[in-house]
């Protein structure tokens, strides 16, 4: 069965004219295979096993081919195909943004996207009707037409990252390389397929205003992200709350609720309880919305992040205590090593510290995420509270949060085997702010003892420090570790 | 198939009279209790709950009362019990009701109920591998029912009527099934159980758990003096000091003895007397080993059995060591854990505030059960209460857990499942807190909720307005029920 079925692809395969070929080239995609392999952040030393993936690249002015940014994570390896499955030419990921889900592409092999016509970016308007363009196994282009119903602004794949998406209701078809697709409009990208809900049949895509501002920081190396206002609000749409925080005689304006310590909004002297009315000259209605002239009204996070860049300053008009006050607010892009919890690590090993077999690391959402895809129902309740409330418990430390993962059994670690998931406090009396500190801490044992407090229950646990050193080459070995800690 | 057999089987008589010098004397101290129950609505908590009925067995412990399951006689409304051989319904009252170890004592009417029966006696914790009888009223039948089977295992278990307390129980083969419940369990002529809760069959077969003797002397010792105090705790946690390094660090030398102080409960009643980091030696006299347990009548239990085995105004002897010194400390049990909001409740009306179609509830087991909330912060606050203490903040965590739509509250939905913080600048620590601070005269009610940075704000005039329409339009009987009082079965 199996032999027949192959002999009957190869002979389609070989069917298939030369111009039909051609002309998929010339519509400006490729294919691009890449070989992911992620840290295993539940056993930090190790990789888990590799997958590959097959997608479709969309070809830009310049060398460039743009991708989403989820197909790229933690690549090892990254290849340019031709749509017809011939010529294979290795690539490399020029500039990733985890949080906009993009990632141009570039390949040394300077004749391979020669023959290939760069597709320009240009944005779309709610009821045009957009082609999602797929490759079949011959190469040859499968073309889904649909309608633009919706623009508006949501999360992203890195949840805390609200962006512009546009949505489109179609029903698409499987292909093997159906990851990643273009979405055209009259010869134009307008945005990229970032997911599809066989269900809904809603497909929601990167659109091209979060694109074009993608490529435009990243023709000014280094990349900056999209930036962030650093506040967080709420609508001031209850009469009675009107009247009680004295707003009266407008209509709009939304309800400062807090603001992230350090960041743009607090840089700006915007203070929880302010009521924001216009931000560089628009009205901010009660609900936090604007009218942007291409898309009506829609969030001002995409004023923010989407219509300026890292560094511009923005005049916002707010009322405190009756008073009408002008702030000038520098977005700034939040990096993600500010987060007390992470809420993404890609392309970079986790960091984790191994005790006398207590395996240490620093609490992150990508660690949480080993819990599987239901992580916020089965990872250990008091994390994932962590997690989502981080903004309202960390204001005054610690930098991060360095916790017990699980212990590796030994001699040292008698009683202590069933240990695991507990968060560290201190170490030989320091007060642990990231697992940078841990080596210190240990150079401050007392009577030959390390001394390891935990936040809850069972308290304080010790090691032998004198076991600890003597005993570390023997233990790499029984659990075949090739390192007992990494910390950068 | 099954009407058809036989009532009763031939096999029962040979089992009952060859195991039992009297069984006629054994059945007729043997009653079927039926219960009419009103459990409490705590989603319309101003209504009476739905009815519902139920049937366990009940036995004679003394001249004239009964006793069964917590579980078969909670929430009572109307209470009959039957005998074989006797066509009267005798109508029955919860005398003492303790959930925590689901255990009831009846009084019957009408003494002429106990004429005939015979008070059957405690027995002690039978032998592994023993043959035990067990007498109920289970389904498949109305008549009384016997099984037979023996001691599979001892052991500490949680009580599921309560949820949250764990006692010693023991598990046998025989089968135990829906209506058993409350039934003595026999050997040699003696009550060496009540049988009280198994697993459904399609998660274990043959399994079925009995309250042993211990636990039922313990809360018939209890109510002695006409009040049932609950189970007394130490509210400590403890960590095993088996690890040499631990050992040396506490000064202990290589004998296995100790155990680690990892967290007292402030409202527990060793908080100030027993403190973290303590080591444990010894409790009353007996030695505690490295991983917990004690030697307590020549089985090794976990030292909380001596705990278990106190009343109300008793005390325990601890032998430590404070800062390597040793030391002994007398802990009095001079009141039960206060907060029982993690077990299931039952008997009480729900707690609750209705305020400008806001409902504010004390956060429970029963809210839980009757919300699907999903708030993860809810779930962290019922979770963490106890071993974070935030009941020192908060002895009662007021949720908004519904609203009453109406025009004054149109815009409050976000609110829904928020944790009370304070009321007009007054901490809210109870709900009885929240009624007090709402009762008093304001301009505007400002609610703040845990970790919302926009407060909820409702003007006086308007909810006054919005008062009369919302009673009358959700036919609230009653805006407020702030004591969980315990409703008495008459």
């Amino acid at each position: 069965m199996h032999r027949s079925l192959f002999a009957l692809v190869i002979c389609l395969l070989l069917a298939l004219p030369a111009s039909r070929a051609e002309e998929a080239r010339t519509l400006s995609i490729i294919r691009v295979n890449v070989t992911n392999q992620a840290w295993d952040f539940a056993r930090p030393w190790g990789k888990r096993p590799p997958y590959s993936r097959r997608a479709v690249g969309t070809v830009l002015e310049g060398g460039r081919v743009l991708v989403t940014a989820e197909l790229v994570a933690n690549a090892n390896y990254v290849e340019f195909e031709t749509p017809e499955g011939g010529r294979k030419v290795p690539a490399t990921v020029d500039v990733v943004d985890y949080e906009a889900n993009l990632a141009i592409l570039k390949t040394d092999d300077a004749e391979f996207l020669k023959p290939v016509k760069p597709l320009e970016v240009a944005p779309a308007a709610v009821g045009d009707t957009l082609a999602v363009w797929q490759l079949e196994a011959t190469g040859n282009l499968l073309v889904t037409k649909a309608t633009l119903t919706t623009a508006e602004v949501t999360r992203y794949p890195v949840d805390d990252s609200p962006l512009l998406i546009y949505r489109l209701t179609t029903p698409l078809q499987f292909r093997d390389s159906s990851f990643t697709l273009p979405v055209v409009k009259d010869g134009k990208l307008v945005g990229l397929v970032m997911r599809y809900d066989t269900n809904t049949n809603n497909a929601d895509l990167i659109p091209a205003p979060v694109i074009q501002h993608f490529l435009t920081d990243a023709a000014k190396p280094p990349y900056k992200g999209f930036p962030r206002s650093g506040i967080t609000s709420a609508q001031t749409r209850d009469p009675q709350f009107r009247r009680y925080i004295g707003l009266t005689g407008q209509t709009g304006g939304i309800y400062v609720t807090d603001t992230v310590p350090g960041g743009p909004a607090a840089l700006a002297g915007v203070e929880k309880g302010d009521v924001i009315l216009k931000i560089d000259g628009e009205s901010v209605d009660q609900d936090g919305n604007y009218k942007d002239p291409d898309y009506g009204k829609i969030s001002i996070s995409h004023l923010f992040s989407t219509r300026h860049f890292d560094g511009e300053t923005l005049k916002i008009t707010v009322v405190r205590k009756g008073e009408t006050k002008d702030l000038d607010l520098k977005l700034a892009h939040r990096p993600v090593e500010s987060y007390v919890i992470e809420p993404y690590i890609f392309d970079r090993a986790p960091s984790f510290y191994i005790l006398g077999g207590l395996v240490l690391g620093e609490l992150s959402r990508q660690y949480l995420k080993e819990f599987g895809g239901d992580w916020m129902k089965k990872a250990p309740e008091q994390f994932v509270y962590f997690d989502r409330q981080q903004g309202e418990l960390f204001k005054d430390g610690p930098k991060k949060i360095v916790f017990l993962n699980r212990v590796l059994p030994s001699d040292l670690t008698v009683g202590y085997e069933e240990l695991a998931h507990l968060v560290v406090k201190k170490i030989n009396g320091v007060a642990l702010q990231s697992l940078a500190d841990i080596p210190d801490a240990l150079t401050k044992a007392t009577n030959g003892l390390h001394r390891i407090e935990f936040d809850g229950e069972p308290g304080t646990i010790y090691l032998d420090a004198a076991l600890v050193s003597a005993s570390e080459v023997a233990f790499k070995q029984k659990y075949r570790l090739p390192t007992l800690q990494r910390l950068e | 198939m099954i009407s058809r057999l036989p009532r009763f089987a031939p096999l029962l008589l040979l089992l009952t009279v060859s195991a039992l010098g009297q069984p006629n004397e054994i059945r007729k101290s043997i009653c079927r209790i039926n219960n009419t129950a009103q459990e409490a609505n705590y989603r319309v908590p101003w209504m009476p709950g739905a009815m519902s009925g139920g049937s366990g067995t009940g036995w004679v412990v003394s001249a004239d009362r009964l006793v069964t399951n917590a579980h078969v006689v909670s929430n009572a409304r109307f209470l009959t019990v039957e005998k074989e051989n006797d066509p009267k319904k005798y109508i029955a009252t919860v005398e003492h009701i303790a959930h925590d170890c689901d255990l009831a004592v009846l009084k019957v009417q009408d003494a002429s109920f106990f004429k005939g029966t015979k008070p059957l006696a405690l027995g002690g914790i039978p032998e592994l591998e023993s043959q035990v009888t067990v007498f109920g009223y289970p389904i498949g039948g109305d008549r009384m029912s016997v099984t037979q089977g023996i001691v599979s295992r001892v052991d500490f278990r949680t009580y599921t009527h309560s949820v949250v307390d764990s006692h010693l129980s023991i598990q046998i083969d025989a089968a135990i099934n829906p209506g058993n419940s409350g039934g003595p369990v026999m050997q040699d002529g003696k009550v060496v159980g009540v049988a009280f809760q198994g697993f459904s069959g399609d998660v274990a077969q043959n399994v079925g758990y009995m309250i042993p003797t211990p636990v039922i002397q313990h809360f018939l010792d209890d109510i002695k003096d006409g009040h049932y105090d609950r189970y007394m705790d130490l509210s400590i946690g403890i960590a095993n000091t088996l690890n040499p390094a631990m050992r040396k660090a506490l000064g202990l030398t290589d004998d296995d003895r100790g155990v680690i102080v990892s967290s007292v409960q402030s409202a527990g009643v060793c908080a100030g007397k027993v403190l973290v980091g303590d080591v444990l030696l010894g409790i009353d006299g007996l030695s505690i080993a490295s991983d917990g347990m004690v030697e307590l009548q020549g089985e090794r239990v976990l030292m909380s059995e001596v705990a278990e085995r106190k009343f109300l105004g008793d005390s325990v002897k601890f032998s430590l060591l404070r800062e390597k010194k040793p030391l002994e400390v007398e802990v009095k049990f001079d009141r039960a854990w206060p907060f029982g909001m993690l077990a299931t409740s039952y008997d009480t009306q729900p707690p609750y505030v209705l305020f400008g179609g806001l409902l504010f509830q004390p956060l429970s087991r029963n809210l839980l059960a009757a919300y699907q909330f999903s708030s993860d912060r809810i779930n962290y606050h019922y979770d963490f209460f106890i071993s974070k203490e935030l009941y020192k903040e908060r002895p009662e965590i007021v949720v908004l857990s519904a609203i009453l739509p109406d025009p004054l509250n149109t815009y409050l939905g976000e609110f829904q499942q928020g944790i009370v913080d304070e009321v007009n600048d007054r901490k809210i620590r109870t709900l009885k807190d929240l009624a007090e601070a709402l009762e008093a005269q304001a301009e505007f009610y400002v609610i703040k909720f845990v970790g919302y940075g926009r407060p909820l704000v409702l003007e006086r005039t308007a909810v006054e307005a919005a008062r009369l329409r919302i009673k009358q339009r959700y036919n609230v009987l009653s805006e407020q029920n702030l004591v969980s009082e315990a409703v008495q079965t008459r």
